[in-house]
């Protein structure tokens, strides 16, 4: 338990700061963003209780507003979330009991699943904090614009941060 | 007893839920930008040193570009000393008894120069961080400049870290004038293009030509008057018939800010003083 306690903890804390100090700052064409945070909660064990997963997102959420200025915005999106995570994951995996690895990735769960299990993910997550966003400005066109090319942008980002780190842990067995 | 035990046990999940959809919609709902803590901001110590570790690095990329303007605005500046020199030298042979020399401690704005260690462009609601704080001097609703124009009004500061509402954020209202004339309107940004912003309420009778310079009108004790903002891009119509609506194009370059200027006004005191005075007898009257 506190080895995946430990690998969770340095997980949040890389991707935050790859977050705060790289992706906020990259909008490709002026409307994609990459939100690779959420790949924390995507990942955590599914035998962990909904207290904790739903507690993880509030305050990931919490930390990414505090950093770029979003007082509530993240926080919002991730609790969300966090509650949607497993309704998601059932619909794309019915027997979740004989996995081997409680951690969804596409190792455990297999590659065609977790990337549909990650691009649903990703457009909850996109629409959600576009959407909460759109309370001060609307403007629909831009809006589904941005859903669209930051839920495709997020969903290439968590890939690719789910091939690393399924390829080091091969390594290390 | 008993029952709401074993209820709030069994819906704890729901609960919790609720807790935190409600925190967090306080602090979304919570909409004035003044009275933010520093705890929640870009500016506290942990994020502020972060920030500025990385920009410590990311702050050589734009240095080219940042040369530049600097050498054009230089040169500018240069000309226009050749031409007060010119001036000046005409009046001092006009007026050689009369002239008394200004002493430089009755000066009314100073400068704080500050480093951009974090910037967006791209949100709806921009902020910019500085690595100066109140131990240098800032306060809240001190204006900040940079080599080509205005960029944002401090915001909230900590002791070494402070955040600034970047002109790029609809809930900073900068009233604005084209130069030369006297007629005031007010600049907000519309959260699409960082590059442009719309100059509002101005009156329809105020004369502008695509092309104009718009300068802050000094209103406040913010901005000095006469700070440059813009040109103007093109006129709309406002959802008012009666004001008119212009499309500004920004002299800031927000993509690319690093060093920027904060301007301590010695008379914001002194103005707001007076100006509560004349609040507090009017609610008398």
């Amino acid at each position: 338990m506190s080895k995946t306690t430990i690998k969770f903890a340095i997980l949040a804390i890389v991707l935050i700061l790859l977050q705060v100090i790289g992706l906020n700052n990259m909008c490709l064409f002026g409307v994609a963003m990459a939100f690779a945070y959420i790949y924390v909660l995507l990942h955590l064990p599914l035998d962990l209780s909904q207290n904790w997963v739903l507690t993880i997102g509030f305050f990931l959420g919490l930390i990414v507003d505090v950093f770029s200025d979003t007082p509530g915005m993240a926080s919002l999106s991730c609790t969300i979330f966090a509650a949607l995570r497993k309704p998601v994951l059932r619909l794309y995996l019915p027997r979740e009991e004989d996995l081997t690895d409680p951690c969804p990735s596409s190792r455990s769960i297999g590659t065609p699943a977790f990337m549909k299990y990650a691009i649903t993910m990703a457009l909850i997550y996109c629409t959600l904090i576009y959407i909460i966003e759109a309370f001060s400005f609307f403007s629909p066109i831009r809006l589904v614009l941005r859903i669209i090319s930051s839920t495709i942008l997020t969903w290439l980002v968590i890939m690719g941060i789910d091939t690393l780190l399924s390829r080091s842990n091969e390594k290390r067995l | 007893m008993r029952n709401l035990i074993n209820f709030l046990i069994r819906y704890s999940a729901w609960i919790l839920f609720i807790i935190y959809t409600v925190a967090s919609c306080v602090l979304l709902f919570r909409n004035n930008p003044y009275q933010h803590h520093v705890f929640l901001t870009s500016a506290n110590a942990v994020s502020s040193g972060i920030y500025s570790a990385a920009s410590s690095v990311t702050s050589y990329f734009n240095l080219k570009e940042i040369n530049s303007d600097l050498q054009r605005r230089n040169a500018h500046l240069e000309l226009e000393i050749l031409n007060l020199k010119q001036s000046l030298a005409a009046y001092r042979e006009k007026e050689y008894a009369d002239s008394v020399p200004v002493d430089s401690s009755l000066q009314r704005y100073s400068f704080i120069i500050a480093h951009v260690i974090n910037n967006s462009v791209s949100r709806a609601h921009n902020y910019i961080t500085l690595n100066k704080g109140s131990e240098d001097g800032l306060r809240p609703e001190m204006g900040v400049v940079d080599q080509n124009g205005v960029v944002g009004i401090v915001n909230v500061t900590g002791p070494h870290s402070s955040r600034v509402i970047s002109l790029l954020n609809p809930n900073l209202r900068l009233s604005c004038k084209v130069k030369g004339h006297n007629h005031v309107g007010s600049l907000v940004w519309q959260g699409d293009d960082y590059t442009t912003a719309i100059l509002e309420e101005l009156p329809r009778h105020a004369v502008f030509e695509n092309g104009d310079t718009i300068v802050t009108s000094g209103y406040s004790t913010v901005f000095p008057e006469g700070v440059p903002v813009g040109i103007v891009e093109s006129g709309m119509r406002d959802h008012d018939e009666n004001f008119f609506a212009l499309k500004i194009r920004l002299f800031t370059d927000f993509s690319t800010l690093s060093t920027v200027r904060v301007i301590a006004d010695s008379m914001t005191e002194e103005i707001k003083a007076v100006e509560a005075d004349t609040e507090s007898k009017r609610k008398q009257q």
